[in-house]
C-alpha cells in the first residue's frame, strides 16, 4: 500500500496540470453546493427562526386610539396571557437627516411596557429618557445610520419636530423592512410620541400580547374578540398570519430559490461523479499494468481513494467557501430587506457536512470504478484503454466538425456523463429564465392572478355606465373587497370579493375543486384559505365583518389565486351589491385598446384611474437583491458547464494527441482543430439541451411551481425565447471551451504530438 | 528511373540541435541539399542520426537553427504559421512510420482529409477516388482503418500525401511497421509516385529502398554524404 500512496503522490506531482483541472472540477462543484447551501440554509423557515430570536408577540391587536388604562384593563381579563406592551403609533410621521431626502412615511411607535417585539443589533435600547430613538435597520441602511447619528421626527397634526439621536438599530421580524415596507419604522420614548400626536389622555392605538400557551391562542383570540366590545377599528394579526404574510411576501421566490439550489445540488454532484469516472477511465492501462505485477485490488483502489481524496479536500474547501462568499452577501441582503436574521456560525456545521460529503463523494466515486476495473482481466482492461477502433460505421459528416462528432460518440461513457451534467445544469438555468419571466409576468401582468382588468378607479356605481361608453372600454364593474376573519378561528384574516356585475367576467382565477359560485350566498375560497381553514366544496365559510356582522356562505369551489396569497373569498352576496357605497371600479380595456388613452379620457371625466399591476412587490432593491441571487447561481451554474466540457475536450485532446498531430501535417489551422472540438462540444450540447428542456418542463418547473405557491397555477415552463436564450449560452459555453483546448493542442509541436500517440 | 529536371527543394547549411546544456546534441551541421521533382531520393543513417529530422525541417513541423530551406519556392526557415499551414496544405505530403489514419474515418475519408484542411471539396474527391483507383486501394477505402493490415493502411495512407497534388512527398520509414512483402508494395508505390514527377524524399533503414532510389544519401555526424 506504501509504495502504491508514494505513487499517487508522486503522480499528483507529475501530472500537475491534469490534477490541477480535476481539482477545478471539484472546486466548481463545492462552489456550487457552498453557495446552493448558503441560501436554502439561511433561508429556509427564516420567519419562524427570526421572530423566536426577536421574540415578537403572539397577537398584535390594531385599534382606533383609546386610554391605555382602559385598554390595560380588558387585556388584563384575558386568559393565557403571559405578557402585554401597548403601543401608540403614529404614521404618517416625517423623518430627517443631514445629508437625504425627508422620508413622508414614517412610523413611529412608543410603548407602554418593556418589550418592544424587536431585536436590537446594534446600540443599545431605548433608556426612558427623551431625546432618544431606536431605528429599524432598513432604514440605517438607507441612510447610513449609527447609533450617535441624529435624526429629526415631525408629526403632521403637530406641525413640529423632534431631534433625536440613534441609540439603537432594531430588527422587528413581524413586517418587512424599509423600503420594502412602505413606512421606516422608528421607536421612541411613549412621551414623546404622543407629544408629537399632541393628544390627551395617555392615548394607545396598538396591543403587542404574548401567551402562554400557543396552542391555545385561539381561545384567547375568542375572549380578545367579546373584550374589544366598545373599542373601534379592532384588528387581530397573529404571529403565525404575519409568518404567512411575510413568507408570502417573498415567499414565491425563496421557495424557488430553494428548489434550484436543490437542483444545484443535484448538478454538482453528478459532475463530481462524472470526472471521476472520466479520471479512472484515462488510468485504466496504469491500473492494468499494477495488477499485471502483482499489486492488489484493495491496495489499488484504496491509494485511488486516498488520491482522490487528496485532490478533493483543498479543492472543495476553497470551493465551498467561494460558494458561500458568492451568495452569503446576497442572502444576507434579501433576509436584511425581509427583516430576518441570517444563520451566521450556524452555517459553518452544513458546510462541513457538505465538505464531508464531497471529498467522500470524490473518493468513493473514484474507488468504485477503480475497483470493478481491477475485477477485470488484466488483457481486457489494456484493449478497453486502447482507442476504439472506430468499427462501428457511423452516419456523421467527414468534415472537421464531423470528426469532433465521431470522437466523441466514441467514447460514448465520458460523453454521456457529460451530457447529463450539462442538461442538468442547463435545466436550472432555464428554471431560472423561466422564473424570471413569471416574476416579470406576476409584477406587471395582472392576468396572472386571474385579473381580467387593467385599470381601477374609485368612483361610485352611477359612474358605471359613463365609464363603459368611453373608448376603448370593453366593460367595468363595481368591486368591492372587504377584510374580515373567520367566525371561528378570528386570526384568520382574508379578503371577502364580491362583484356588481358578472364577476367571471372580470376575475375568473382557475378552480382547483369544485364549481362556480353563482347563485346567492355561495363563495369560492382561495386554495390558502381553503387550506387554512380546511375548507371544501360543499362546507361553510363563516365571516366575521369589521363591525362585528356575521355572514355565511356555502363554499362551491377552491380556487387557484395569488391574490392575497390565495386567503381571498369571492362571493355571490344574499344581497344586491349594486345598491352599496364605496368599493372600486375595475375597467377592462377592448383587445388593442391604447390604455393611456383610456386613462386621458377617465381622467377627463373625473374618475381618475390606476393601473392594475400583478402580485409581487415593486420594490425595485427588493427584486434587485433577487436578481442579484438568481445571477449568482447563475454565473455559478454557467461556469460549471463549462468546466465540465473544458475537461472533456482537455481528455480528448490529450487521447487524441496523434489526431490532432495529424491534423495539423496536413495543413489543419487553429479555427480547423477548434472546429473539431466544436464538433465533439455540440454533440453533448445537441443531446443536452432537449433533455434540459424536457426535465425543466417535465420535473424542475412543476416541482419549483408547487413548492413556490401550492395555492395557485404558477407555470414555470421555459418559454421558446428562454430555450433559444439557454442554446445561445451553451453554444457559446462550447465555443469557448473548443477555442481553448485548441489553444492547449497548437501550443505543443506537431512532432511531439505525432511521437507521443 | 525517371528523369524530370526542376528543383522543388534545398537545404543551404541547415543546423539543428536538440537539448540543452550538456545533453545538448547536434543533429543536423551544415546539411545541404536538392531535391529534384520526379526524383526519388533516399536518406539512410543510424537511429538518432537526425534523418526524421531532417524530413520535420523540410516540412515545417519544426524550425531549424540555422540555415536556409526553400521547398516549391517558398522559404521554409522563419515562414509565418500561416505561411506553413499553407506549405503543408498545398506542397507537402507527409507518410509517417506509424500510418497515423484516425480510426473513426473511412480510409476514403482518410485519404481526403488534407483536401480538406485545404478547403478543396469536389474536385479533391475526383482525385482522391482516381488516385485510389490507380494504387489500388478501392476495398480498404470504403472500409474503416481499424478492419485493415498494416500494407493497406499505409498504402492509404501513401494516397492521402498526394491528395492534394504536393510537390514534395516526405516519407518517414514507411515500411518499419510492416511485413516484407507489404513493405515491398510501399516502396513499389513511392517509386510509381515519383515517375509521375513528384519528388519523393524516403528515409528509411530498408535495403530494398536504396535499390529503388535514384539518390541514396547518408547522414552520419550531422552531414549528409552521397
Amino acid at each position: 500500500m506504501r509504495p502504491l500512496l508514494a505513487g499517487a503522490l508522486a503522480r499528483l506531482r507529475r501530472r500537475r496540470g491534469r490534477a490541477l483541472l480535476a481539482a477545478a472540477g471539484i472546486a466548481a462543484a463545492a462552489a456550487m453546493t457552498g453557495a446552493a447551501v448558503t441560501v436554502s440554509y439561511n433561508l429556509h423557515d427564516g420567519f419562524a427562526r427570526s421572530a423566536d430570536e426577536a421574540g415578537i408577540p403572539d397577537v398584535i391587536v390594531h385599534f382606533d386610539p383609546h386610554a391605555a388604562g382602559r385598554v390595560a384593563a380588558r387585556v388584563k381579563s384575558l386568559p393565557n396571557i403571559a405578557s402585554v406592551s401597548l403601543q401608540l403609533e403614529q404614521r404618517p410621521v416625517v423623518l430627517r437627516t443631514r445629508g437625504h431626502a425627508p422620508i413622508t412615511s414614517g412610523d413611529l411607535l412608543g410603548t407602554v411596557g418593556t418589550r418592544h417585539g424587536y431585536k436590537i443589533v446594534a446600540g443599545r435600547d431605548l433608556s426612558g429618557r427623551t431625546g432618544e430613538v431606536v431605528i429599524e435597520r432598513g432604514l440605517a441602511s438607507q441612510w447610513h445610520l449609527h447609533p450617535g447619528d441624529r435624526i429629526t421626527v415631525g408629526g403632521p397634526s403637530t406641525g413640529g419636530a423632534v431631534g433625536a439621536r440613534v441609540v439603537g438599530v432594531a430588527v422587528a421580524p413581524d413586517n418587512v423592512a424599509y423600503p420594502l415596507a412602505s413606512g421606516a419604522r422608528i421607536w421612541m420614548p411613549y412621551r414623546v410620541v404622543a407629544a408629537i400626536d399632541g393628544a390627551a389622555g395617555q392615548p394607545v392605538n396598538t396591543a403587542l400580547l404574548w401567551v402562554n400557551d400557543r396552542s391555545q391562542l385561539g381561545v384567547t383570540l375568542e375572549q380578545a374578540r367579546a373584550a374589544s366590545y366598545g373599542l373601534s377599528g379592532v384588528n387581530f394579526v397573529t404571529r403565525e398570519g404575519v409568518g404567512v404574510l411575510i413568507d408570502g411576501a417573498a415567499g414565491i421566490v425563496i421557495a424557488l430559490l430553494v428548489a434550484v439550489s436543490l437542483g444545484a445540488l443535484v448538478g454538482a454532484g453528478v459532475m463530481v461523479v462524472a470526472s471521476s469516472r472520466a479520471e479512472v477511465q484515462r488510468r485504466l492501462e496504469t491500473i492494468a499494468l499494477l495488477r499485471a505485477i502483482g499489486a492488489s485490488p484493495r491496495a489499488i483502489t484504496g491509494a485511488a481513494a486516498v488520491e482522490a481524496a487528496m485532490v478533493a479536500l483543498p479543492s472543495a474547501t476553497l470551493g465551498l467557501a467561494v460558494g458561500w462568499w458568492a451568495a452569503a452577501g446576497a442572502s444576507a441582503r434579501l433576509l436584511e430587506a425581509l427583516d430576518q436574521f441570517p444563520r451566521g456560525a450556524a452555517l459553518l456545521l452544513p458546510l462541513s457536512v457538505c465538505l464531508v460529503a464531497i471529498v467522500a463523494l470524490v473518493a468513493a466515486a473514484s474507488a468504485w470504478p477503480t475497483w470493478r476495473a481491477c475485477r477485470r482481466p488484466v488483457a481486457a482492461m489494456l484493449r478497453d484503454a486502447e482507442l476504439p477502433t472506430g468499427a462501428r460505421a457511423l452516419r456523421l459528416p467527414a468534415g472537421t466538425i464531423g470528426l469532433g462528432m465521431r470522437i466523441a460518440v466514441a467514447r460514448p461513457v465520458r460523453t454521456a456523463a457529460t451530457t447529463v451534467v450539462m442538461a442538468t445544469s442547463a435545466a436550472v438555468v432555464l428554471l431560472l429564465l423561466g422564473l424570471a419571466t413569471t416574476l416579470q409576468r406576476l409584477e406587471h401582468d395582472p392576468g396572472t392572478i386571474g385579473k381580467n382588468y387593467q385599470l381601477t378607479s374609485h368612483s361610485g356605481v352611477l359612474a358605471l355606465p359613463r365609464i363603459r361608453r368611453l373608448p376603448g372600454v370593453a366593460d367595468a364593474a363595481q368591486r368591492f373587497s372587504s377584510p374580515v376573519a373567520d367566525s371561528f378561528q378570528l386570526g384568520e384574516t382574508f379578503n371577502l370579493v364580491s362583484y356588481c356585475g358578472n364577476r367571471l367576467r372580470f376575475e375568473d382565477p382557475p378552480l382547483a375543486a369544485g364549481r362556480r359560485a353563482t347563485s346567492p350566498g355561495e363563495a369560492e375560497v382561495g386554495q390558502g384559505l381553503a387550506t387554512a381553514l380546511g375548507l371544501v366544496p360543499g362546507g361553510t365559510l363563516a365571516v366575521q365583518f369589521g363591525d362585528g356582522e356575521e355572514a355565511r356562505f356555502h363554499v362551491t369551489g377552491v380556487v387557484r389565486t395569488l391574490d392575497n396569497d390565495g386567503r381571498v373569498a369571492y362571493v355571490q352576496p344574499g344581497v344586491e351589491v349594486c345598491g352599496f357605497r364605496g368599493g372600486q371600479t375595475v375597467i377592462q380595456l377592448k383587445d388593442g385598446a391604447d390604455q393611456g388613452a383610456v386613462t386621458a379620457a377617465l381622467n377627463l371625466t373625473g374618475n381618475r384611474p390606476a393601473t392594475v399591476g400583478g402580485v409581487t412587490s415593486r420594490n425595485a432593491a427588493f427584486l434587485g437583491v433577487l436578481a442579484t441571487l438568481l445571477r449568482t447561481i447563475a454565473v455559478i451554474d454557467g461556469l460549471v458547464c463549462l468546466y465540465v466540457l473544458a475537461q472533456m475536450l482537455a481528455l480528448t485532446a490529450l487521447e487524441r494527441r496523434g489526431a490532432v498531430g495529424l491534423l495539423r501535417a496536413c495543413g489543419a489551422d487553429r479555427t480547423q482543430v477548434g472546429m473539431v472540438f466544436f464538433g465533439a462540444a455540440s454533440v453533448v450540447v445537441a443531446v443536452a439541451l432537449p433533455v434540459a428542456v424536457l426535465v425543466e418542463r417535465l420535473v424542475l418547473g412543476p416541482r419549483a411551481a408547487d413548492l413556490a405557491a401550492s395555492y395557485a397555477t404558477v407555470s414555470l415552463r421555459a418559454g421558446t425565447a428562454e430555450v433559444l436564450l439557454a442554446l445561445a449560452g451553451l453554444v457559446l459555453i462550447a465555443v469557448v471551451a473548443s477555442a481553448w483546448v485548441a489553444r492547449r493542442a497548437l501550443a505543443e509541436p506537431i512532432t511531439r504530438l505525432l511521437r507521443d500517440d | 528511373m525517371s528523369g524530370m529536371s526542376g528543383m522543388v527543394a534545398t537545404l543551404r547549411g541547415v543546423r539543428k540541435t536538440v537539448g540543452s546544456g550538456s545533453a545538448r546534441r547536434t543533429l543536423l551541421d551544415g546539411v545541404n541539399l536538392e531535391l529534384e521533382a520526379g526524383k526519388l531520393t533516399v536518406v539512410v543513417g543510424r537511429s538518432g542520426s537526425g534523418k526524421s529530422t531532417l524530413l520535420h525541417l523540410l516540412g515545417g513541423l519544426e524550425p531549424a537553427d540555422e540555415g536556409a530551406i526553400e521547398v516549391a519556392g517558398v522559404r521554409v526557415d522563419g515562414a509565418s504559421s500561416a505561411q506553413l499551414v499553407d506549405l503543408r496544405r498545398h506542397r507537402v505530403g507527409f507518410v509517417f512510420q506509424f500510418f497515423h489514419l484516425l480510426p473513426e474515418l473511412t480510409g476514403e475519408e482518410n485519404v481526403l482529409l488534407p483536401a480538406r484542411m485545404a478547403g478543396d471539396g469536389a474536385q479533391a474527391r475526383e482525385r482522391a477516388r482516381a488516385l485510389i483507383r490507380r494504387l489500388g486501394v478501392e476495398e480498404a477505402a470504403s472500409r474503416l482503418p481499424g478492419v485493415l493490415s498494416g500494407g493497406e493502411q499505409q498504402r492509404l495512407a501513401v494516397v492521402r500525401s498526394l491528395v492534394n497534388e504536393p510537390l514534395l512527398v516526405l516519407a518517414d520509414e514507411p515500411t518499419g511497421n510492416l511485413d516484407e512483402a507489404s513493405g515491398h508494395e510501399v516502396l513499389g508505390l513511392l517509386r510509381s509516385v515519383a515517375d509521375e514527377g513528384q519528388s519523393v524524399l524516403l528515409v528509411t533503414h530498408d535495403a530494398e529502398a536504396s535499390r529503388l532510389a535514384d539518390r541514396v544519401l547518408t547522414l552520419r555526424d550531422g552531414r549528409l554524404a552521397e
